[in-house]
């Protein structure tokens, strides 16, 4: 047996304790390839979409690898404590230093080099499974699958320099220098005592105190917050794990009425061994989880944004005239022969729009004529506008505004016409995009309309023309007028026309927010993936604890019940409590969220804050199941 | 001493079916009376920890009938049983297996708080049976800080806090010093005595079962031979020895040398 055969067999025979991270490294690495054939794609044409796509796929590159990183390193720590009695033998039979960290590297690399090849394997197979999702979210065009370098190349780079990184430091884990204390050493006989009180209430009150600022921040402080906060909170979360919930079990075990009652001093003194081995595991699983969870909660809420576009553009496609357009019968003929082409139902108002000054306020105002108003309030089967002589309403350029201006009397000469006009309320009905006519904008009774109009100078107080396609299947006009958005393109600055496509924007603002949920969520997958194989791996590793001590619980009389009850105490807290603190966290965060968000979008992010931390929960249950059935089935084998 | 027996193995065969088909027991029948103190002896294989296994009600056996105390544990479904375990027996081991992550206090208590009782009783009780084997000074070391003699009557105090009718062992004195285990043994004899709580031992060590008032030798999982306990110990340990020494199969092997 060579010592490179040693070696392998050493990671085959340990096959079932390296599953776990075997099967970890593979997921990670098949996504991250999954992210890298998106990022190289080269049939995204959309310019702005591959942007998105690039700098989405290669953010979440980077923390993918981060993380696993990280992951690798514990599980990698973990693992080789387990098999620190092996290598006391090793050691023992004259194994030198230099040796052992060369069969620690092979294995390392061993692993390594499978998972980048199975993983790379069954990114590629399941490729084009992936550009099928893809496109089926994002409404992309067909995304056919390609071969092409780069995305083997960065993943196998980027695993390979991993694995190498992991394969040279995790040798340093192991304490070479006693012998006999490697051999005889009971992983679980560490004390579990030593724990600060000081720092256990300052992770306490930080806690509490970051909460707070949470829950009741207002729109100024939100900024000055958001710099402050995650890093008391991190800190606060480090502190919660390594020494306030040690702290909290100490108080429990001093209490005997709640210690010794039933199964409690089993599953206490349990919690505290957990702890000890894996408060960091825990912090940084919490604070993963926070990021995954506020990451795809903004992202559905931007879906959800991008779901009330509708609101904020009650129109179809709107296209405004300057004076002097020379392609304004152009593009709006050939907006019409598309839309009939592509025979999608519209009505089309023409509104031409003044412009006069009001003698009160010396503001420029603009006008629409109330019959043009009527005709398109007829379209939406809104309420109609009814002005006499001398009257006029607000247009408001917002809801907000509208609000605002609802009980506004304004009396007023427009001037240089010289027509005066009494400006009562505001037309509540919501026909327009927001600020489309500008904030200081009023409809006009026909007939002081024509005197504007009529006038000599006439044509200095023309402002443009408006034209409003309602199209009540608006998504549908994504694909008209590409053509006008051409010629838009290059003189976008003084251009004499602006031609809005609420349906095309939207098919764009949907699609990157797609993307970019799509992304997160395959990123929270890993992560929560990878947070449970090493919860499953750390049991692993103690099992034969578990099954002595098993042994003696049933000899001790302790039923199925009983034992399934101490199981799940020891395994539950595990699950669920970083990942409630990570729900607690992201619960106020989205709080604080909501301050800035509320303002920006006038929408509530509650309901999808809630099918985000629901769905979480209901994978987290369903894997919490999966792992207690697999340990118990390890637990209750007979003895060896 | 009562005449009653309290356990009663009749006919009792006990087959492993894994890999390999293995017979632990044949046809063996045991039955110990309310007090008295048995021991089980045999070479290694010979299925005495089978036997206790069975007599724990830990393992079934594969035919024939088992009454403890009156009760047929075949009959009982997993909950009672583990229950009916919980309230009959005390049991004591070689790997002396106290859990590592509690003090020798909790480990004591724990078979009352399974049984949900009041905290100022199993502290009462703690420290009676604390004070008795004389470990009321270690309760709040953990067992990796213990020496043997300790850890074995830490155990012990561990199967005795739920007053048990039986006190099971399985090599009680294995991985003691000579003198840790006269103290073991000297204490279980006096518990046996004082108490009048029925023992059964299983072990490897002549002068520990010299301790017992009945000896039983097992080989090849079927009946070998009974000693019974006579005035002197002495003699009884002589008896015993001499047993073993056609049990071994020893003077088998030395022809081969």
């Amino acid at each position: 047996m060579t010592f490179r055969q040693f070696a392998y067999n050493n990671v085959v025979r340990n096959r079932r304790v390296y599953a776990a991270f075997f099967m970890a490294s593979v997921f990670s690495v098949a996504v991250f390839f999954l992210y890298s054939m998106l990022l190289f794609h080269p049939s995204i044409e959309d310019r702005f979409l591959q942007e998105i796509a690039f700098v989405g796929m290669g953010f979440a590159e980077v923390t993918l690898y981060v993380f696993t990183l990280f992951f690798l390193f514990y599980s990698m720590r973990a693992f080789l404590q387990a098999r620190s009695k092996e290598f006391g033998i090793l050691i023992h039979l004259g194994m030198a230093k230099r040796q052992l960290q060369r069969l620690i590297f092979l294995e390392t690399m061993l692993i390594g080099a499978a998972a980048i090849g199975v993983g790379t394997f069954f990114g590629f197979l399941f490729s084009k499974f992936f550009f099928m999702i893809v496109r089926e979210i994002v409404r992309l065009p067909a995304l056919p699958l390609y071969i092409a370098w780069e995305p083997f190349a960065l993943t196998v780079g980027a695993f390979l320099s991993l694995f190498i990184i992991i394969a040279l430091i995790a040798p340093i884990f192991i304490r070479t220098d006693e012998v006999n204390t490697l051999i005889h050493e009971d992983a679980d006989s560490e004390h579990t005592d030593d724990f600060s009180p000081v720092r256990g209430y300052l992770g306490l009150f930080l806690l509490i105190g970051s909460y707070v600022f949470a829950a009741t921040t207002k729109d100024s402080a939100v900024i000055g917050l958001i710099i402050v906060l995650p890093p008391i909170a991190l800190l606060a979360t480090y502190l919660f794990f390594t020494d306030t919930l040690p702290l909290a079990l100490q108080w429990i075990r001093k209490h005997k009425w709640i210690y010794w009652r039933r199964l409690n001093l089993l599953s206490v003194t349990e919690g505290i061994v957990r702890l000890k081995e894996n408060a960091r595991m825990f912090f940084l699983v919490t604070i993963v989880s926070t990021v995954a969870f506020m990451s795809v909660g903004v992202l559905a809420s931007l879906t959800s944004f991008a779901s009330q576009y509708r609101e904020v553009n009650p129109l179809g496609m709107t296209y405004k005239s300057a004076p002097g357009n020379p392609d304004e019968a152009r593009h709006i003929n050939g907006l019409i022969a598309e839309l009939g082409k592509e025979e999608i139902d519209y009505d089309l108002v023409r509104f031409t729009v003044m412009e006069q000054q009001s003698s009160t306020t010396a503001h420029r105002v603009t006008i629409l004529k109330a019959s043009d108003m009527n005709e398109l309030a007829m379209s939406f089967n809104a309420s109609e506008v009814a002005l006499s002589e001398g009257e006029a309403v607000f247009l408001p350029a917002s809801q907000a505004a509208a609000r605002k201006l609802k009980n506004t009397v304004v009396q007023t000469v427009l001037e240089p016409s010289d027509v005066p006009v009494i400006i009562r309320g505001a037309y509540m009905e919501n026909l327009f995009p927001a600020g489309a006519h500008g904030t200081n904008a009023i409809i006009l009774n026909d007939i002081d309309f024509e005197k504007i109009v009529q006038r000599p100078n006439a044509k200095e107080a023309f402002a443009y023309t408006y034209y409003a396609f309602y199209v009540s299947e608006w998504q549908a006009t994504k694909e008209v007028g590409r053509s006008i958005e051409r010629d838009l393109m290059p003189l976008s600055v003084s251009s004499s026309f602006r031609y809005d496509n609420p349906g095309a924007s939207y098919s764009i603002l949907r699609m990157t927010f797609s993307l970019l949920l799509f992304i997160g969520l395959l990123l929270a997958g890993v992560l929560f993936l990878a947070a449970g194989s090493f919860i499953y791996f750390r049991l692993y590793t103690s099992l034969d604890r578990g099954r002595a001590e098993y042994d003696v619980l049933r000899r001790l009389g302790v039923t199925n019940k009983e034992f399934k009850k101490i199981v799940n105490r020891q395994l539950m807290p595990q699950f669920f409590f970083p990942w409630g603190v990570a729900l607690l966290h992201s619960a106020f965060a989205f709080m604080s969220l909501q301050v800035i968000w509320g303002a920006l979008a006038e929408i509530s992010i509650r309901k999808e804050m809630l099918l985000v931390l629901g769905g979480f929960t209901l994978l987290q249950l369903v894997y919490f199941y999966l792992i207690r059935w697999r340990y118990l089935a390890h637990v209750r084998a007979p003895l060896s | 001493m009562n005449d009653r027996p309290i356990i009663e193995l009749t006919n009792i065969t006990k087959i492993y079916e894994s890999k390999v088909m293995h017979r632990a027991l044949t046809q063996l029948d045991f039955s110990a009376k309310e007090g008295e103190f048995v021991a089980i002896m045999g070479p290694s294989g010979s299925g005495k920890t089978t036997l206790l296994n069975i007599i724990s009600t830990v393992d079934m056996p594969t035919s024939g009938s088992v009454v403890i105390n009156g009760v047929e544990p075949e009959t009982l479904s997993d909950d009672d049983l583990a229950k009916f375990r919980r309230q009959h027996f005390g049991f004591v081991f070689q790997e002396i297996n106290l859990l590592q992550m509690l003090t020798v206090e909790e480990n004591i208590v724990l078979p009352l708080t399974l049984e949900g009782a009041p905290v100022h009783e199993m502290q009462a009780r703690v420290q009676k049976v604390a004070e008795a084997l004389s470990i009321d000074d270690i309760l709040n070391r953990r067992p990796n800080e213990l020496s043997g003699g300790q850890a074995q009557r830490t155990a012990i105090a561990r199967a005795l806090i739920h007053q048990p009718k039986l006190i099971l062992a399985d090599e009680p004195t294995g991985n003691l010093d000579s003198k840790s285990a006269r103290d073991v043994l000297e204490l279980l004899t006096t518990i046996n005595e004082r108490e009048g709580t029925t023992m059964v031992m299983v072990t490897h060590d002549p002068i520990a079962a010299s301790y017992c008032d009945r000896v039983l030798f097992i080989k090849d999982g079927e009946f070998f031979n009974e000693l019974y306990r006579d005035e002197h110990r002495q003699t009884f340990f002589q008896r015993i020895l001499n047993v073993l020494s056609l049990l071994g199969g020893n003077v088998h092997d030395l022809r081969h040398m």
